[in-house]
């Protein structure tokens, strides 16, 4: 067996560190070593990004890496999306249009949407469906999560505008 | 009329924000893999490469030496303990580790038990297994040959036929035939595909030696079944067995049957009295669970030349795999697959259904499927189709001239079904409106002209769900009824508890909604609970679009009972006679006097400190619900489609979907169903099928080959509703989630067949891959 | 899961020392990657051994040889290899027809036509996979094949390293080709 290795990462803010396998995926390291579960695993193949966290900004699927390929690294997963017990306007949106159903795409879909509003703060409908074109879902039929991003992209220009209301995750 | 309440209440009718959400929303879901116990260790099995062979020896000296590892169990260790087969929903046995032979690739033969996933996934690698190969049958059309491989060595008839169903009259309807002037007919075949739910199968088995109970956390759609199934099949108490269904990752009829993985991981924590836990990868959920469909149909209609349709006839090949695992009721072994006289009004019709093993995995009720409603609605809608282009005549004239009309509803099809209510007329004029059928028919002619290919395809789809009446349906012997608990607590919030288990469909909102509707209670102040089979009220689960219907129809009746006794206490309270009590949601007030009221939170506290005389205290009740009958929801789905001519892909321009569930509990949640259910016949018409090659291989065992469609693929869905409540439903709902599954992969093939009918095309198989439509128009002349 | 081969090559020997070369299985085993001969049954009949290495994924077969047509007139020869996986992960046959072909410049031609069949999980992942790594061990055998030859032929056949061709390379070759699409 290989010898384990120290794993150091910030996650959602918080520093953490563990000597792990070096061929431990770094799904398992969010899930079972730091005991995250709202990241999920769908598939084998990479296909389905229910496991989509960010690290260092970029969304990735977390199935795909080992855990000391994430060393010195910054992770965002959906447990780190509220601030300060708010909703980012992301979840607001799921719940207010109906984005998900069986609930088990929702953390790596917000994910993926967090890091596209990110890069795009007006998008199409197009621009959306792309974007979240790594994330399958069986239940939504993905209309209403286009709306959610929608209602969400609305919501922080709202806020853009008002630089008194408290600030959003950038 | 379903009266509607105050945004407050939020009764039915109401959008209402999911309660659900805000954990989901935060990644606080508790699905099965989310679960940790203390002590818990690792499962996983080892899988046969081979369609077909013999277990000449398993050695599992390799895996045992392996530090970590804690049990290996093979087939002949569950032998001794009578557990190396299990029975299935349909009266068969299945193995759940492979002792002589193996039937299907990826069948488990043992079951590996480590301290971690990783190295029992290392100790799996170890177990060394001899097989001897055997020749392969995967052609169902091959099964009944005098030559054929016999499969099923265990069973006292040796051959691969499993079942003949019939029903009709065969003599009455080939005189029809006779005499017919027109006939068309058309062979139909659904691929075997897959539900896929993003959630795969798991569980955690977790055995307390020192008290004596197993409480198995799993991805079950019906606990209170599984765990009379595991009392039966493992000799336990049922006293002892608590199945708890957490959060499921959706469901689509994956987890209804009882895999060979529950039973292992149960065995290892009895065994091992640690928790065991067992989660199957996505490529092992869908090479060896519940697939779906996989129906080789004939239809043949016998029609005068008006377009008057006088019969039906039927005969279907039904490939179920190795072994009879389907989950339908006990009396129906090809489901309700004899709803496949649809909307139509047929003077006699003939249906059988041949039933056959082959060397693939077992299965053939899933992927929301209604118990084979898919696989009619869609060879009924599809030979209608051949009929018009036979007679010349459009589609959606042929469908009107033939609905069953809505004065003759209830109506008794010749198959024996009694539809409830229904309305076609009505709903397929509202789509083809919404759709602007003229108009596109126009488009199309001039299209066809300057050779550009477009189709226009109609699916009148009439759904059968709601199981069922006593009287004919049951499950292993158990009735289909369903349940609702509902209990008052002295502030006036509730609690309510139900025999279903939602796996997406958002009953703890729309069950809340229900009570909300009865009782004037807030749906913000009922708990809604499923899934515990230490607390919740003995029910069969949810599928086959049957929770509204029977738990939402308890739920509704034990408000009721409830609703009486707040009458009397009410009455109490109020001094007054019953008689003189009006009710509205939320109270009762006196007649005339309506100052002088009770609401249904001072009804409850004083339940519980003010009670009359003589009556017992609290506020509470609980009914479990025989439906009187089915429910038959319906619509009409049309959908326009463009062909690329170079490359054989179709695109989607338009979808419209009309869907009639009766009266609407809630519509946001309803037409999120609809949305999923269209995208799931979006990617069975285009693009999903298992196959296997001449050798058993699995073609399609991961989302490689698999595919499921993104938010790219998916088009965007145009939904509108009618209204035709179900006359003998408590408040005249009838369940939707299946519906834009049955009705839409006819609707996506008839469109394309309708875009190149005028070529000379009858019928294209599903699922349409563009390589395989590019082929038919360069055939026909007509590929760029 | 069924697969058709066919490859051409040629070699600057004549053809009778490619042909004593080819209707020597022992001679031939030295240049099938990762492959030997573990025992002879008799003149037609052998066992053998190879392994198929995948990135890091190595499949051990362990199965028979046998010289099913020697036709020395017309220089054909058949082959069929059927193997197990030692592990019990699926099995592999082939039927190999070889012809040889006198060239005008004094070297041989040789036509190769294989099928084979591969039972298990590596024929889920699928076929591309299949054919990639064919061709890729294809490639390698020609390459032994030409080196070999050239050495002398009286020599006895080498107790070769029997080591699988390098694993990384494999993989990331049969990926490219996956993307390339056939050639």
């Amino acid at each position: 067996m290989a010898k384990k290795q120290l794993v150091r990462v910030k996650v959602n803010g918080r520093d953490r560190q563990a000597e792990v396998e070096p061929r431990l995926l770094l799904i398992h390291f969010i899930r079972e070593v730091l005991q995250l579960t709202g990241s999920h695993i769908g598939c084998d193949t990479s296909h389905c990004g229910a496991c989509t966290v960010l690290l260092n900004g970029k969304p990735v699927k977390s199935c795909t890496m080992f855990a000391v390929q994430a060393d010195e690294g910054e992770i965002i997963t959906v447990e780190g999306l509220m601030q300060a017990g708010q909703l980012h306007p992301l979840q607001q949106g799921f719940k207010e249009e109906h984005g998900l159903q069986c609930g088990f795409c929702t953390p790596g879909m917000l994910m993926s949407c967090y890091a596209l509003l990110k890069n795009n703060v007006k998008p199409s409908e197009e621009d959306i469906r792309w974007g979240i074109s790594g994330n399958l879902c069986r239940c939504t039929g993905y209309q209403n999560i286009v709306r959610a991003v929608q209602f969400a992209a609305n919501k922080m220009a709202e806020a853009d505008k008002k630089p008194e209301m408290a600030e959003v995750a950038k | 009329m379903i009266l509607k309440t105050s945004p407050e209440v939020c009764g039915m009718g109401h959008s209402m924000k999911r309660k659900e959400d805000l954990r989901f929303i935060q990644g606080k879901g508790n699905y099965v893999d989310d679960i940790h116990l203390p002590g818990m260790v690792y499962g996983q099995l080892v899988r046969s490469p081979y369609a077909h062979a013999r277990i000449k020896s398993v050695n599992t000296e390799n895996a045992k030496k392996l530090p970590g590892v804690l049990a290996v169990i093979t087939g002949e260790d569950l032998a001794k303990a009578n557990l190396a087969w299990m029975p299935t929903l349909s009266y068969d046995k299945q193995m759940v580790l492979a002792t002589g032979k193996v039937l299907f690739q990826s069948q488990e033969v043992a079951f590996v038990v480590a301290e971690d996933r990783y190295t029992a996934a290392d100790a799996s690698e170890l177990v060394e297994v001899e097989y001897e190969e055997l020749p392969v049958l995967v052609d169902p059309k091959k099964a009944m040959d005098p030559d054929a491989p016999v499969l099923r060595e265990d069973r006292e008839q040796k051959n691969n036929h499993i079942f003949h169903w019939e029903v009709g009259d065969r003599k009455a309807t080939e005189d029809v035939f006779q005499k017919a002037p027109v006939k068309a007919s058309v062979h139909a075949f659904f691929p075997r595909c897959h539900p896929a739910p993003l959630e795969t199968c798991g569980c955690v088995a977790d055995f307390n030696a020192a008290t004596g109970k197993l409480t198995v956390y799993m991805t079950s759609q019906a606990p209170h079944a599984h765990r009379t199934v595991f009392a039966l099949v493992g000799g336990i108490p049922e006293q002892n067995i608590r199945v708890i269904s957490p959060d499921i990752g959706g469901g689509f009829g994956n987890k209804v049957p009882v895999y060979p993985g529950y039973v292992c991981a149960i065995v290892a924590s009895l065994t091992l009295s640690v928790p065991v836990k067992w989660i199957e990868t996505r490529s092992e959920n869908l090479q060896s669970t519940g697939f779906a469909r996989d129906y080789h149909m004939t239809a043949e209609i016998a029609a005068d030349r008006d377009g008057k349709m006088q019969a039906l006839r039927v005969k279907t090949l039904a490939d179920h795999g190795a072994f009879n695992a389907a989950a339908q009721p006990t009396k129906f072994p090809a489901g309700l697959f004899s709803i496949c006289t649809g909307s139509y009004d047929y003077s006699q019709a003939f249906c059988e259904v041949d039933g056959v093993y082959t060397n693939k995995a077992p299965g053939g009720i899933a992927y929301r499927c209604s118990f084979r409603v898919t696989e009619a609605a869609y060879l009924i809608e599809r030979v209608v189709d051949v009929l018009a282009l036979e007679l010349k005549m459009d589609p959606a004239e042929l469908r009107r001239r033939n609905f069953i009309p809505s004065s003759k509803f209830p109506y008794k099809s010749c198959l024996g079904w009694t539809y409830d209510s229904g309305n076609y007329e009505a709903a397929m004029k509202l789509a083809l409106d919404k759709i602007g059928y003229a108009e596109l028919r126009k488009e199309q002619a001039e299209k066809r002209e300057k050779g550009e290919l477009m189709g226009i395809g109609i699916s009148s789809f009439t759904e059968i769900v709601g199981a069922g009446p006593a009287h004919t349906f049951d499950i292993l012997g158990i009735k289909m009824f369903d349940s609702c608990e509902i209990r008052i607590h002295p502030t006036g919030k509730a609690i309510a508890r139900m025999g279903t288990k939602s796996q997406g469909q958002g009953h703890e909102t729309t069950y809340a909604q229900i009570v909300a509707q009865e009782l004037g209670i807030p749906a913000n102040d009922v708990t809604v609970e499923e899934g515990d089979t230490d607390t919740a009220p003995y029910g069969l689960g949810t599928y086959a679009s049957r929770s509204t219907p029977t738990s939402g129809a308890a739920t509704a009746i034990a408000a009721r009972r409830i609703r009486e006794k707040a009458k009397k206490i009410a009455a109490f309270l109020l001094e007054c006679s019953e008689n003189d009590l009006e009710w509205e949601p939320g109270k009762f007030y006196v007649k005339g006097a309506p100052s002088k009221a009770k609401t249904i939170q001072e009804i409850a506290f004083a339940a519980y400190t003010n009670m009359p005389p003589g009556m017992e205290p609290g506020l509470e009740a609980v009914d479990y619900y025989d439906p009187p009958n089915l429910t038959f929801p319906f619509g009409t789905y049309v959908c326009v489609v463009d062909i690329d001519n170079g490359t054989g892909e179709v695109k989607v321009r338009r979808f419209v979907a009309v869907d009639d569930c009766g009266n609407i509990i809630n519509p946001m949640i309803v037409e999120g169903q609809i949305h999923g259910g269209l995208t799931e016949g979006l990617a069975i018409a285009f693009m999903q099928q298992i196959d296997y090659d001449e050798s058993g291989n699995v073609q399609g065992g991961s989302f490689q080959d698999y595919l499921l469609p993104t938010a790219v693929e998916t088009p965007h869905w145009e939904t509108d509703k009618t209204c035709t409540p179900s006359p003998h439903h408590p408040f005249g709902a009838k369940g939707v989630g299946e519906s834009p599954n049955v009705g839409s992969p006819a609707a996506f093939v008839n469109a394309v067949v309708d875009a190149v009918a005028h070529l000379g095309v009858k019928h294209i198989d599903m699922p349409i891959a563009p390589w395989k439509l590019w082929q038919i128009l360069k055939e026909k002349g007509v590929a760029a | 899961m069924g697969q058709k081969i066919e490859k051409t090559f040629s070699v600057k020997e004549p053809l009778d020392r490619v042909w004593d070369f080819l209707s020597d299985p022992r001679k031939v085993v030295t240049c099938v990657p990762g492959a030997q001969i573990t025992e002879q049954l008799d003149d037609k009949n052998y066992k053998g051994t190879i392994s198929v290495k995948v990135g890091p994924s190595v499949t051990d077969y362990r199965g028979e040889v046998q010289i099913a047509r020697l036709d020395a007139q017309n220089h054909e020869i058949e082959i069929l290899g059927k193997g197990q996986d030692v592990r019990g992960r699926g099995s592999a046959s082939m039927k190999m027809s070889g012809k040889l072909r006198a060239l005008p410049d004094g070297g041989t031609d040789v036509t190769s036509v294989s099928e084979i069949n591969v039972v298990g999980i590596l024929a889920q992942m699928g076929g591309r996979i299949i054919t990639e790594v064919s061709n890729i061990m294809f490639a390698e055998f020609t390459k032994r094949f030409q080196e070999r030859l050239q050495q002398s032929s009286e020599a006895p056949p080498e107790t070769a390293e029997v080591e699988p061709i390098k694993a990384g390379s494999l993989a990331w070759e049969a990926a490219k080709g996956v993307f390339r699409g056939k050639s």
